[in-house]
């Protein structure tokens, strides 16, 4: 089936500043957490009940949808802030809220805010999107399903005229790009077992991300592993077979991201955004998967698989720890002034030099990301200069207005770094 | 006599410090966080002294909590 509907592209807001960096990659939707019921309870910066107006108002501004998380099992002391949280949601005009407990997708229903129902729900069949049609207009579906089940889920609701509360036929989501975990959809408890930290109250610490060893106990040997990393699954991408998954019929794609940088939300959104662009107007090809995936391999990745989508029999488990992007950054300093007239942006150097010719990364909760190379460089009131050293003020030219609570980066290439 | 201390502002609402030691630890219903009793509040450390007949309990309390914010002196 060729997809015609609309798509949108769903990217993830764990800040000012990536909420920002979506907007500007072209995301049509972004959704984000508040406070400490969200799957990202953890991280440092998390947006608080009085950033809900701000968020809704900055969204309707650039005419982006925006979808407030509220996905973590929820105990009976936790009632009265959800609500608290939902009302105010309600009233700022945020579109909707992606749920899991049944408590919350219960009272969102009843006070008319739209519900999404959550990854979290791992919906796998016809029968279950038909029990939540009553209350959600848009569904997850679980990670693990293949685009043969997905085709079968969204041709089934098309038949059987499967609405939900707007009247409109349900709609259905999955993830497109981004992290996945060793568990049927986040239901994982190994943090929770190891260090009490519910993975499904926002609190995982990730220890399936670390190497293991796999010892016989009885025996005292230890059984020899090709990869160490055995519960630490590579990172889904779904942009080489984008026109495949989107035929499925599926209509919001969704980026996970929560906890990464805002330059990772810009450049990922950007891609698919452009991806999404070019599928539907017949121009996708090899050729432009090829640069757009040295795009997306240049910010974190833990290497790239397809997921569950293609019905691989195994999965694929990375191979570091960490990330091997391309890209690295440097923090160098500060914003210090901008002078709009000359489009001049003046920073204060705090760490490393910072050269003519260097690619560099300007990230700001206004800003957004901005990108350039440096090609001229004026230092403190010395006048052009070919480096700028630490404790300098420095000013070169940047197109866009920046702030003084911005931040600059170098960008440079993983192997330099190491060589 | 020992000092119980919390970052209130930092707790995800698990709710295991209220199973350790029910006595001295409540979820607020308020915003969903557990509030450590008869604490104050100093520049978001939360702090109550307490007998020591509360430390065993306190200190099961420290050391289940999943984001490390309490602390026994």
């Amino acid at each position: 089936m060729m997809q015609t509907n609309p798509i949108e592209l769903l990217a993830p807001a764990g800040n000012f500043e990536s909420l920002m960096a979506a907007i500007q990659g072209g995301a049509n939707a972004i959704y984000f957490g508040v406070e400490q019921l969200n799957m990202r309870a953890r991280a440092s910066v998390n947006f608080c009940l009085n950033d809900i107006e701000t968020v809704a108002n900055l969204c309707q501004q650039q005419g982006v949808r925006s979808y407030l998380t509220l996905n973590t099992i929820v105990y009976d002391h936790d009632l009265a802030i959800a609500k608290k949280m939902m009302d105010r949601a309600k009233r700022a005009g945020i579109n909707a809220v992606i749920a899991a407990d049944v408590a919350v997708i219960g009272y969102a229903h009843s006070i008319g805010l739209s519900v999404h129902i959550s990854t979290q729900c791992n919906i796998s069949n016809i029968e279950t999107v038909r029990f939540y049609a009553p209350f959600a207009d848009v569904m997850v579906l679980a990670r693990e399903l293949s685009l043969r089940q997905m085709t079968a889920i969204c041709v089934a609701i098309q038949k059987e005229q499967i609405k939900g509360p707007s009247g409109n036929l349900v709609q259905i989501e999955v993830f497109a790009h981004g992290a996945l975990c060793m568990a049927v959809s986040g239901k994982c408890y190994i943090s929770l077992h190891t260090h009490n930290a519910s993975a499904n109250r926002g609190a995982c610490i990730q220890n399936c991300r670390h190497q293991y060893k796999l010892t016989d106990v009885e025996e005292g040997t230890e059984l020899a592993i090709d990869n160490e990393y055995i519960m630490s699954a590579k990172d889904l991408c779904t942009l080489p077979f984008l026109d495949e998954l989107l035929q499925t019929g599926v209509s919001v794609l969704k980026i996970e991201g929560r906890g990464k940088e805002a330059l990772y939300v810009n450049t990922v959104t950007r891609v698919y955004a452009q991806a999404i662009a070019s599928y539907k107007a017949g121009k996708f090809d090899s050729e432009q998967v090829a640069t757009w995936m040295q795009q997306l391999q240049s910010v974190y990745n833990r290497g790239f698989w397809s997921g569950y989508y293609l019905g691989q029999k195994v999965g694929e488990w990375a191979n570091t720890a960490g990330s091997i992007a391309a890209t690295k950054k440097l923090y160098l300093g500060k914003g210090h002034h901008y002078y709009p007239k000359n489009k001049i942006a003046e920073f204060a150097i705090e760490a490393y030099p910072l050269q003519v010719g260097d690619r560099v990364l300007i990230t700001g909760p206004i800003t957004g990301v901005v990108e350039t190379t440096i090609q001229s460089l004026h230092v403190n009131n010395e006048g052009a200069q070919p480096i700028a050293q630490k404790g300098d003020l420095c000013a070169f030219p940047v197109t866009v207005p920046i702030r003084k609570q911005d931040k600059l980066y170098k960008l440079m290439n993983q192997n330099v770094l190491e060589g | 006599m020992l000092q119980i201390i919390q970052q209130r502002h930092k707790c995800i609402g698990c709710n295991y410090c209220v199973e350790a030691a029910p006595d001295r630890w409540r979820m607020s219903k308020a915003d969903g966080k557990c509030s450590l009793v008869d604490a104050t509040n100093n520049k978001g450390f939360w702090r109550v002294q307490v007998g020591e007949h509360e430390r065993a309990a306190n200190e099961v309390a420290a050391s289940v909590c999943p984001v490390s914010i309490i602390q026994i002196r």
